[in-house]
């Protein structure tokens, strides 16, 4: 397991596109503490690694394809309404090339 | 005891003699709902809710929900009116469709009287994460006491008798975990037996939209409406729906029942142990088998971290659309990572940040195999025990909680069997997607506490048969702060 300190916890809020203060980064690492202790508890079962990760409770595949019938989509006002910035019909945001 | 204090099966019954109208209901419905001192509601939609009962005239003797109102988790979208599942992120987020669930009640005449609170995007047990602060439980007039989460502002509306269904989703327990507290029946059918369109996904893996009735019966009539495939979302079943009432009120000789030791062992409160084991007795003399099967301590001490990495895990991406560009309130930037990194930072809370960042941990490369892979295989291994157990019984029964409702900000150890395997037991009903009911079992210094039945997969109609046997047995039907049974 990775180790835990401010920068692993910096990089991962950065990688969620959002910041922390340094007193909030703090009480994540004691929560650390005990969330670790906790996960260990995972690496302690025997056997576990015999089984296949299970991603869903159960298959639900969805085998055929729906009808091909027309439906009316969102207006343009609708998917516009709750967007706060926008343009021309448009969402805007800052230019991405210069 | 006024209309709003009966059941649903009840109230239509009272809607078909006329002795009372939808809009003389959604009128008291709206004066409760105002009334409310436990911060149950984000929105009153009171002017949506009238304009929706003044339209019903005749009542409609085949069908149960004509002009019964109800409340709204608000990480339900309804179209046209304020959904913010209690984050900031969502301040203003006005939905441009319903979900199914939204959509099959009013098809069938239900009317929404509002959206309710849950803890900050349903990622909280407690009931005191939402924007707008903790949601409280009205059997503690003190507000000393939580209700749980995060479905509870839902839980805190049936309890207080403001409806007499509400909709709810459980992730970990989220629907289960508050009846217990509030006195409730709270239901989780089968992962994929009703739609969860428009429900705003958590943990896809473990998301189930649920809802508190105040009886089995209604549970039931519940279900019967909202279960059923959806098109439009590929993950629910295309199981023939059942009729979920055709077992009630018949007997449960033969029926056998298990009971897991280890978590039972976990539970030292003598008032809830001395309530579980006198149904225990009930159960048996009416004729079910009731047997204690084993899981292995270790397992069941992985339920809680398991259920840790694997939902704040799928939470990371599930959220990631939640940028202030599409919805949500927009910050200035020079670019759009720091419109989006401002949006964030301002609308989410802290808490929400620490489980994202958890999650996020979960998924470094370094870690997937360790942790985020070795969960979903603890998972595996847990659902095939219990599926071993459903073998050879219909159903486990066991404590839903192994307290009343905790007081606000009461820490518990939180490597304790007590914290790791009895206060979180339930997400066993998560991780294989097991049909799984909480319903009231006794009152301790007059907080309620409940029972939790589960069985397997799409045998709903067994598990609401026992559960009704058990309803039967401790005469807690239709309990809430003005029907108090104690």
């Amino acid at each position: 397991m990775k180790e835990i300190n401010k920068i692993v916890l910096k990089d991962a809020a950065k990688r969620l596109l959002f910041d922390m203060s340094e007193e909030e980064y703090d009480t994540l690492l004691n929560e650390f503490d005990v969330v670790i202790k906790q996960m260990e508890l995972i690496g302690q079962i025997e056997g576990v690694d015999d089984y296949e990760p299970m991603t869903f409770p159960f298959d639900c595949a969805t085998k055929y394809l729906r009808d091909d019938i027309p439906t009316k989509p969102l207006s343009k006002e609708e998917a516009l309404r709750n967007a706060k910035n926008k343009s021309a019909g448009q969402i805007k945001l800052p230019k991405v090339v210069g | 005891m006024e209309f709003l204090d009966l059941t649903i099966r009840e109230l239509h019954n009272e809607l078909l003699k006329k002795t009372v109208t939808p809009l003389d209901l959604v009128k008291e419905a709206i004066l409760r709902a105002k009334a409310d001192n436990n911060n149950a509601f984000e929105y009153i939609m009171e002017k949506e809710a009238l304009d929706l009962a003044i339209k019903l005239k005749e009542p409609e003797a085949d069908n149960i929900f004509w002009g019964i109102p109800f409340v709204i988790k608000d990480n339900f979208s309804t179209k046209d009116v304020p959904t913010t599942a209690s984050s900031n992120i969502l301040n203003g987020y006005v939905p441009v469709f319903d979900a199914t669930v939204v959509r099959k009640l009013m098809d069938a005449k239900a009317i929404p009287i509002a959206k309710t609170t849950l803890d900050e995007l349903a990622m909280g047990g407690s009931g005191t994460t939402g924007h707008l602060g903790t949601t409280f439980n009205p059997y503690d007039k003190q507000h000393e006491n939580i209700i749980g989460g995060s479905s509870c502002g839902s839980a805190a509306s049936v309890a207080a008798s403001i409806v007499p269904f509400a909709l709810g989703s459980d992730t970990g327990d989220s629907v289960r975990k508050p009846a217990s507290y509030a006195g409730l029946v709270g239901f989780k059918p089968t992962w994929g037996r009703i739609s969860r369109l428009g429900l705003f996904p958590f943990a896809t893996s473990l998301d189930h939209v649920g809802y508190f009735t105040r009886s089995v019966f209604d549970a039931a009539l519940l279900l019967n409406l909202l279960a059923g495939r959806d098109l439009e979302d590929s993950t629910s079943s295309d199981v023939p729906v059942d009729d979920y009432t055709k077992l009630l009120n018949t007997d449960i000789k033969g029926v056998k029942i298990a009971i897991i030791k280890e978590i039972v062992d976990s539970i030292y409160d003598k008032s809830i142990n001395a309530a579980f084991q006198k149904t225990i007795a009930s159960l048996k003399i009416r004729g079910a088998k009731v047997e204690y099967v084993s899981i292995d301590r270790k397992l069941l001490g992985a339920l809680f971290p398991t259920y840790v990495v694997i939902s704040c895990a799928e939470a990371t991406s599930n959220n990631a659309n939640l940028d202030g560009i599409k919805f949500g309130p927009y910050h200035q930037g020079n670019t759009y990572e720091e419109v989006m990194n401002k949006a964030r930072s301002k609308g989410f809370s802290e808490l929400i940040k620490r489980r994202f960042v958890i999650g996020s941990f979960c998924l470094m490369r370094e870690n997937q195999e360790v942790l985020f892979l070795r969960a979903q295989k603890v998972r595996k291994m847990i659902v095939e025990k219990v599926n071993d157990i459903f073998k050879d019984y219909d159903a486990i029964f066991l404590p839903a909680s192994p307290t009343t409702a905790p007081k606000l900000g009461e820490a518990s150890d939180r490597l304790s069997d007590e914290y790791l395997i009895a206060d979180n037991h339930m997400v066993v009903g998560n991780f294989g997607g097991f049909p799984s009911i909480t319903l009231p079992l006794g009152f301790k210094k007059n907080l309620p506490f409940g029972g939790n039945l589960t069985a397997k997969p799409f045998n709903e109609a067994k598990l609401l048969q026992i559960a009704n046997v058990i309803e039967d047995i401790t005469g807690f039907y239709n309990l809430s702060v003005r029907n108090k049974k104690i």
